[in-house]
């Protein structure tokens, strides 16, 4: 019994905390991509689907509240489908892929909509009430030390310099560009209507828009621009704005059924995930996770790193991203060929979500077959995930 | 009709132009500023497809203008939020909105032409009866009334602020023929009491009075350069700090401000003066060569002084006045100092140095006595007044002494007859004064000033003293009790002042006295107590040297009595039956930030400067500040509040020893309480401002406050934040482990302790004893002392 990835549609992402998606909330975002996703499949009888699943790193405020279960009373105008909401901070958009796949697999479930969506416009990186636990921050203060600071640390460690960092990083902002150029995200992006009020000469006026491209590749970025950023998270450090991955708002979503629903409506089968692993590492270099992640599950799925033809790897930041590729040996040709995170942003939990959508997306233009996953998780995780084109 | 200000229109954005609607806005005005229209378009304006017609183009010079201005430092705003008040236009099609205006100044290029042009369209729009003046620093007032209207004429005078118009307080106020007295007597008020500043009328002469002395004394000095075998360091070694000048002293200053802007105020007052001075205006062939080669001081990089690195270390050169060469100069080292050393009051070192044998004295003798003769040849052509020169130079020169008070200091008897005999000429008028008998500009009688007035060959009272109060005038007779270190005056209404005046104002043992001394007699036979004083600074705070000796000898025991006497004095402020009140100024740092916050109401002047800075010497505010800032926390938050984030922006004042840049932003930092603290603008009223709200509290019906036993702490809850923050800032290099260990102290004496319920609420004592003991442990460590020792030797704050 296997679970199939039947499709998958991803928001443009927006900046943060000031770009176009900053009004549009969370759940809002994540309806109108779950919304166009279901458009695809009018045969669907929408009280069959099992759950909505939704991957979120600060499940708080405008994500609170188990926004999974809103994304169903949202999207599905009927109270039966359930609606939960998973959280494995960066890895939380492909972990609710893994769980649902799992369900499937086991033979519990037969539809589920599972992805991931985040506002960082609304909700900051550690949320808004953040209290570690004082005997722990006393005697492993390093456990809590910031995303930022990891990825000096990692730099640190593998003598990663600031001209390799710049260059990793004008070179996702060429690919992107590229991507942008040639139109190849269009397909995969469910456009969102953004209706704002806002004050204007003592007044409250209105605007709708429609949201449909990524926004976060700043066009003229260049090597020269890069070097020239100053240091953001150490006085003398080498990671930069430039350089690390954006702050940013999205949501992405696929929809998996069993073999029965597939014969059912006749579905045709576009991908399924072959193999999911998690593995810890030091929580002060957490940006290494995928390089423990990344052979754990190709072992498990007894395959090589020679067998993936694309990999999606989070660019969290320039250097961890640098050290995984290096420390592994990943050919550069098959890595983040559409750009990464530092060129289009990082929208936290919805990314595991929106690299799945991109990443199969771009199997298909190439007609390859297998593809992977990885990111590296806060305080210390590494998530990798393998798919197979069907 | 009382006259009223609401709004004001400012034309003309230049430096000058943003500087004054930076200021009205600093006190609460609505302002418009309004600037030309570009004629072409920018690069970055054709790239977005702009045209001359888009508002954004339009208003493009003013914005800048006014961007560059708020970005600038020293800040001419007193808060970024008070930017808001300014509005931006342009000529073409703002002007109009002028009719608003209740006060139009003008500050667009010195040039009489375009002035007259932009007055006859502002004669068209103008209300009838506002104020209308010009910030011209030299043209004449008359010739702009040409074609006026009447009401225009009526309501026109020149109003010339100094640069930076925040920090310089002159403000000169030259009537035209046709003003109306209404008008000179309200802007006379409006400037001192709110904006600040000291006004001085002046006579439509070229320069006005400050530009004109100060602009002389610098010219004669750079005329006769060749003839003092002096170095430029040297010169400006004497004439800075220790003759009561600016630091940057003359030549120094002359780069800052511009070779080219000095030299065309010069040159102005050479063209359009003819008196016994005349040739000391002229400029003088190196200084024109220097000119020539665009060498015009900080703003191309090299005038006097030229700026090098030298292995990464900046050293200056300065020119050599006869071959045009930057040379390195050796440090000036002069045996006078060892006669004027310890004596701090300059009026009693000016002797001194006019008495001096060699070329030191040779150099004062000249300099001040043809200041002697050309100032006193200026009464009655610049001005009738006496001290309003010495006002001028005071405020607009920062001349701790104008002329005449620096004559009184060094005798003026005797100096007439030193300056005959070298050749310089007092005028006529000093002599007559001297002949009946009066040798002295000033004296002090009742607790009033008077100056010697020449038209009436007698003492006349110094207008304007209604209504203020000076610490200064008080001195010889209202002085009720004094120590080595404070003095406490009698303000009359049963009020009375503590007046620090040790080095910089620091806080030892003398000053704690004298607080306790002052609580003591206002509560036996007083009503209210001030603390103020007329330092250079306020309070630069507790006394180091004192911490470090102890603690070197490790006299524990009697450190922790001194420590906790200090939090004795900041406790009795606040509970004591009388009224406790400090009137900050400048610096109000440390010990000196504490005591304003122990006291029952703050009367900050605007610009005051606070900051618990003690992270800087290893410590943590120990006189009651840390408790305060948990006190003021816990009374802060409401039901919902997310704490830590109340915790963290308060844990970060003192954390990162934020120092506010004006009073205003000493509220948003936690140092001055809204609604209980007050700012003031002007200086000069501030004190009696003080001694009125002091009253005021007591005329309530002012009562002892009952002890806190409510104090609300967070504990554990923020604990866990201190501890990964502190380690953040370490691995981010931002701070040392030196700096962690004080950080986490300081996290856990504001937050009460490793107490497990949030909000429980302690007593006052408790904290002050969490804060004696974390001063008291960083005292022990030695990374602590040797920043102490750092600040003491050096001057220096050490990271360590």
């Amino acid at each position: 019994m296997d679970a199939y990835i039947v499709g998958g549609y991803r928001s443009a992402i927006g900046k943060a905390p000031r770009g176009s998606l900053r009004f549009t909330r969370p759940d809002d975002i994540a309806a109108a991509v779950i919304k166009r996703l279901l458009k695809d499949f009018p045969q669907i009888e929408k009280s069959e689907i099992d759950d909505i699943v939704v991957g979120n790193a600060f499940p708080e405020a405008e994500s609170g509240m188990n926004m999974g279960r809103f994304l169903s009373l949202m999207t599905m105008e009927s109270v039966d489908v359930p609606g939960s909401t998973v959280n494995r901070f960066c890895s939380s958009g492909i972990e609710t892929i893994a769980i649902a796949s799992s369900k499937i697999t086991a033979g519990i479930a037969d539809i589920i909509i599972a992805g991931g969506a985040e506002s960082m416009s609304m909700i900051n990186i550690g949320g808004w009430r953040l209290i570690p636990n004082p005997k722990i921050a006393k005697t492993n203060p390093n456990w809590f030390l910031n995303m930022g600071l990891t990825s000096e640390m990692v730099s640190r460690e593998y003598k990663l310099s600031r001209q390799q960092l710049d260059e990793f990083a004008a070179n996702s902002y060429q690919k992107a560009f590229n991507a942008l150029d040639n139109g190849y995200f269009k397909e995969q992006i469910a456009p969102i209507t953004i209706r704002e009020n806002y004050y204007e000469d003592g007044k409250m006026k209105t605007k709708e828009s429609i949201f449909d491209t990524d926004e976060c590749p700043r066009r003229g970025t260049t090597l020269e621009g890069l070097a020239k950023l100053k240091p953001a998270f150490s006085l003398d450090g080498s990671s930069t704005p430039g350089n690390s991955s954006q702050m940013s708002d999205g949501a992405g979503f696929v929809l998996i059924v069993s073999e029965k629903t597939l014969k059912r409506y006749n579905l045709t089968p576009i991908a399924r995930l072959v193999d999911y692993q998690v593995a810890g590492v030091d929580p002060y270099k957490m940006g290494v996770g995928p390089m423990k992640a990344i052979p754990k599950v190709l072992k498990h799925a007894g395959m090589n790193l020679n067998d993936i033809d694309l990999i999606e790897l989070n660019e969290a930041f320039a250097s961890q991203s640098l050290a995984v590729a290096q420390g592994l040996g990943i050919n550069p040709d098959v890595l983040n060929v559409n750009g990464g995170a530092i060129a289009l942003g990082h929208p936290l939990g919805a990314t595991g979500g929106k690299l799945t959508v991109q990443l199969l997306a771009e199997l298909k233009r190439r007609n390859k077959k297998y593809g992977m996953v990885t990111m590296c998780i806060g305080t210390g995780q590494g998530a990798a995930g393998i798919y197979e084109m069907l | 009709m009382i006259r009223r200000i609401k709004k004001v229109a400012v034309l003309g954005s230049g430096v000058m132009g943003s500087g004054i609607a930076c200021h009205f806005a600093n006190i609460g005005l609505e302002v418009l500023l309004i600037d030309i229209v570009p004629r072409e378009l920018s690069e970055n304006e054709k790239a977005k497809n702009l045209t001359l017609q888009s508002k954004a183009v339009r208003n493009r010079i003013v914005n800048d203008s006014l961007a560059a201005a708020l970005a600038s430092k020293p800040s001419p705003i007193y808060s970024q939020a008070f930017a808001k008040r300014i509005t931006t236009g342009n000529f073409d099609d703002d002007l109009a909105k002028i009719k608003e205006s209740d006060w139009v100044i003008e500050v667009v290029i010195e040039r009489l032409d375009i002035k007259q042009q932009v007055f006859e369209k502002v004669d068209k729009f103008r209300k009838l009866g506002s104020l209308i003046t010009s910030n011209t620093s030299g043209i004449s007032i008359e010739k702009m009334l040409e074609n006026r209207s009447y009401d225009f004429q009526k309501h026109f005078c020149g109003t010339h602020f100094f640069n930076p118009p925040r920090y310089l307080q002159l403000f000169e106020i030259i009537p035209s023929s046709k003003t109306q007295p209404e008008v000179i007597e309200f802007l006379m008020d409006f400037s001192s009491r709110y904006l600040g500043k000291t006004p001085v009328i002046a006579k439509d002469t070229p320069a006005f009075i400050a530009n004109r002395v100060g602009t002389f004394s610098i010219m004669h000095l750079l005329n006769n350069v060749d003839k003092y075998d002096l170095t430029i360091s040297e010169i400006d070694k004497l004439t800075g700090p220790i003759i009561g000048r600016a630091k940057s002293a003359t030549f120094r200053t002359a780069d800052v401000v511009g070779l080219d802007t000095l030299v065309h105020v010069s040159d102005y007052i050479y063209q359009q003066t003819n008196d016994e001075a005349k040739e000391d205006f002229k400029i003088p062939t190196y200084l024109q060569k220097m000119l020539d080669n665009k060498w015009l001081g900080s703003k191309t990089k090299q005038g006097f002084f030229k700026r090098i690195d030298v292995d990464g270390e900046k050293k200056f050169l300065t020119i050599d006045f006869k071959t045009l060469e930057y040379k390195e100069d050796t440090r000036p080292k002069f045996s006078i100092f060892e006669k004027t050393k310890g004596i701090d009051d300059i009026r009693l070192r000016m002797p001194i140095f006019l008495n001096d044998k060699g070329k030191v004295g040779d150099f004062f003798r000249d300099s001040f006595y043809s200041l002697f003769q050309f100032a006193s040849n200026r009464i009655p052509e610049i001005t009738p007044d006496i001290y309003k020169v010495d006002d001028a130079l005071n405020a607009g020169f920062g001349w701790k002494l104008g002329p005449f008070q620096s004559w009184d200091s060094v005798g003026v008897a005797q100096t007439v007859e030193a300056m005959n005999n070298a050749n310089y000429k007092a005028a006529p008028w000093i002599y007559e004064m001297l002949a009946a008998g009066i040798t002295t500009f000033y004296k002090v009688e009742n607790g009033l000033k008077y100056c010697y007035d020449i038209e009436s060959k007698s003492y006349k009272e110094i207008p304007g003293q209604a209504g203020r109060l000076s610490l200064e005038v008080l001195r010889k007779t209202n002085v009720l009790w004094e120590n080595t270190d404070t003095s406490i005056f009698d303000l009359g209404d049963g009020v009375i002042n503590v007046e620090f005046h040790t080095k910089m104002n620091t806080i030892g043992q003398g000053v704690l006295q004298g607080l306790n001394k002052a609580i003591d007699m206002a509560e036996a036979d007083y009503k209210a107590v001030i603390i103020s004083n007329e330092g250079d600074h306020f309070s630069a705070g507790a006394n180091v040297g004192m911490i470090y000796m102890l603690a070197v000898e490790q006299e524990w025991e009697d450190l922790n009595l001194a420590v906790q006497w200090f939090q004795k004095t900041t406790m009795r402020m606040r509970y004591s039956s009388i009224p406790v009140i400090a009137a900050p100024h400048n610096m109000a740092l440390g010990g000196g930030c504490e005591i304003c916050m122990h006291s029952d109401k703050v009367i900050a002047h605007a610009e005051t400067y606070m900051g618990l800075v003690e992270f800087g010497v290893g410590l943590i505010p120990g006189g009651g500040g840390t408790k305060e800032f948990a006190l003021r926390l816990g009374d802060s938050l409401s039901t919902g509040d997310i704490r830590t984030n109340a915790f963290l922006n308060r844990y970060l004042s003192i954390g990162q020893a934020k120092v506010s840049s004006s009073a205003y932003e000493a509220f948003d930092l936690g140092y001055l309480r809204k609604g209980i603290d007050e700012v003031v603008v002007s200086r000069a009223h501030q004190l009696a401002y003080a001694k009125k709200a002091a009253l005021q509290m007591v005329e309530k019906g002012y009562t002892q406050p009952a002890p806190r036993n409510d104090i609300k702490v967070l504990g554990l809850e923020v604990m866990g934040m201190v501890y990964a923050g502190s380690d953040g800032f370490k691995t981010g290099n931002y701070m040392s482990e030196h700096d962690g260990m004080i950080a986490e102290k300081l996290g856990s004496v504001m937050a009460g302790g490793d107490i497990s319920q949030t909000l429980t609420e302690v007593s006052e004592q408790y904290l002050l004893d969490l804060e004696r003991k974390a001063f008291m442990e960083l005292c022990m460590q030695r990374k602590t002392l040797e920043r102490i020792n750092s600040l003491i030797t050096k001057g220096k704050i050490l990271r360590n």
